[in-house]
């Protein structure tokens, strides 16, 4: 067979109708002809077009669920690099560090952390505390708890909503995030596409509190997500959940 | 729906990203249910395949190469593939196909059935039916019913030179009349 032979077999081969040896030897083909891989590519989405041709269905809710869980399964078994911003893996901090020098630097470096997040609660808390507590007492307020999508992370966060949309957002132990970037908070109300939030960036401590409007679409939001984006924040997530609501 | 957009959602599925798939899913489900309860007719068979497709985008999206073709190529290649693999292996498969009566479907919600598709989904049907039966059958059969060309023609009771031909046709003449339209397909 020559090259024009291969092609007049192509359509065919984007409808998967070749007979096996017709199939096999255009595969061959396809190998070494580049031109041929791109014909194929382009009578494959001619081909696409017939699945639009079947009424629309749709599944029962119970498909996303299961999904979704297996997705959630899966990722609770990955790899660290699933997670953005992962804690550093745990290793034995002794064996890390070659000189007692190294450990009083983390010793000082420590109690530094310790007192600028004393400090910060001192200063920030009662005011916060008091904001959010004002706000899960409104009438028809809601709280939903958000945590890690790994089990090993410990970062939490908090989020009061009112009828209104008022929300107030109060996350801990979150890690910092790199240059330009920022956590952004989401709400998914069913099977509709996340609804962005505003972003934020924890202080030195880990710790954020975040005021947000809710829009009103998301008031019937049943999760609640963060993320990582770029500072400006996105439309859509364009990173792994890193805390949600369960 | 663009097919940027779907780009994003693959790439981000690609780097695990759980919400990104839940998008995708939205996105198409119906569009892929439709075509997995047409090639199925079994309203069981299509959630289990159409379960499958995710999952498999799932661990297979960063295969997806954005200058080989279309999200929405890639994603309904997949589908109809997983989903002619089903029928195929179907024991039962006539006693499926010949259950009589469609399953009934539920009814689609606005959200669900945006305009893009009900365009598209229009514009296809119209090209389609411009096709003669005679070109148009041997898609069909091969597309929905995943026969080969030579069962094809066993089935239409016609040589197998002119079912080579009329399928050829049938295609090269349903890309003609969605020429121009295949950016808003987004395909």
């Amino acid at each position: 067979m020559v090259h024009d032979d291969y092609k007049e077999m192509i359509p065919a081969r984007a409808l998967s109708a070749l007979d096996a040896a017709e199939e096999q030897a255009l595969n061959e083909h396809l190998e070494n002809c580049a031109e041929c891989r791109k014909d194929l590519e382009d009578w494959q989405a001619t081909a696409a077009a017939l699945s639009l041709t079947p009424d629309p269905a749709e599944p029962s809710p119970q498909v996303r669920e299961r999904i979704l869980s297996e997705v959630r399964k899966d990722l609770s078994s990955s790899t660290p690099e699933v997670i953005p911003f992962r804690s550093t893996p745990k290793r034995n901090i002794w064996s890390s560090f070659g000189s007692l020098g190294a450990i009083a630097a983390v010793v000082l470096l420590t109690a530094l952390v310790i007192g600028l997040a004393v400090l910060w609660r001192q200063n920030q808390r009662f005011t916060r505390d008091r904001e959010f507590v004002e706000l899960v007492n409104t009438p028809g307020a809601r709280v939903s708890e958000l945590s890690g999508v790994d089990p090993g992370q410990v970062a939490t966060a908090k989020l009061a909503y009112d009828r209104t949309g008022r929300a107030i957002l109060m996350a801990s132990k979150l890690p910092s995030v790199p240059q330009g970037k920022a956590y952004q908070l989401w709400f998914i109300a069913g099977n509709k596409p996340p609804m962005p939030g505003k972003t934020f960036v924890p202080d030195s401590a880990g710790n954020a509190v975040l005021k947000d409007e809710l829009p009103r679409e998301a008031l019937d939001a049943n999760v609640f997500a963060i993320t990582v984006e770029p500072a400006s924040g996105s439309t859509a997530p364009t990173s792994p959940i890193y805390l949600r609501s369960f | 729906m663009q097919p940027e957009d779907d780009v994003k959602l693959l790439k981000a599925i690609a780097a695990r990203d759980e919400a990104a798939l839940a998008q995708l899913y939205d996105r198409y489900r119906v569009i892929l249910f439709g075509l997995l309860m047409r090639i199925l007719n079994n309203r069981e068979e299509a959630e289990d395949v159409l379960q499958e497709v995710f999952l498999q985008v799932w661990r297979k999206a960063e295969d997806f190469d954005e200058n080989r073709g279309r999200p929405f190529t890639w994603l309904v290649t997949l589908g109809r593939s997983r989903g002619i693999d089903r029928l195929r292996t179907l024991a039962a498969r006539d006693r499926v196909a010949e259950a009589g009566a469609r399953e009934a479907i539920e009814e689609i919600s606005d959200a669900a059935t945006d305009a893009f598709k009900s365009e598209q989904r229009g514009l296809v049907n119209k090209a389609l039916a411009q096709l003669p039966d005679e070109q148009k059958r041997p898609l069909m059969l091969a597309y929905f019913d995943g026969l080969t060309q030579s069962e094809i023609a066993t089935r239409l009771d016609a040589p197998l030179g002119t079912v080579k031909t009329r399928m050829r046709t049938g295609l090269m003449n349903l890309r003609e009349q969605l020429a121009g339209k295949g950016e808003s397909f987004g395909f």
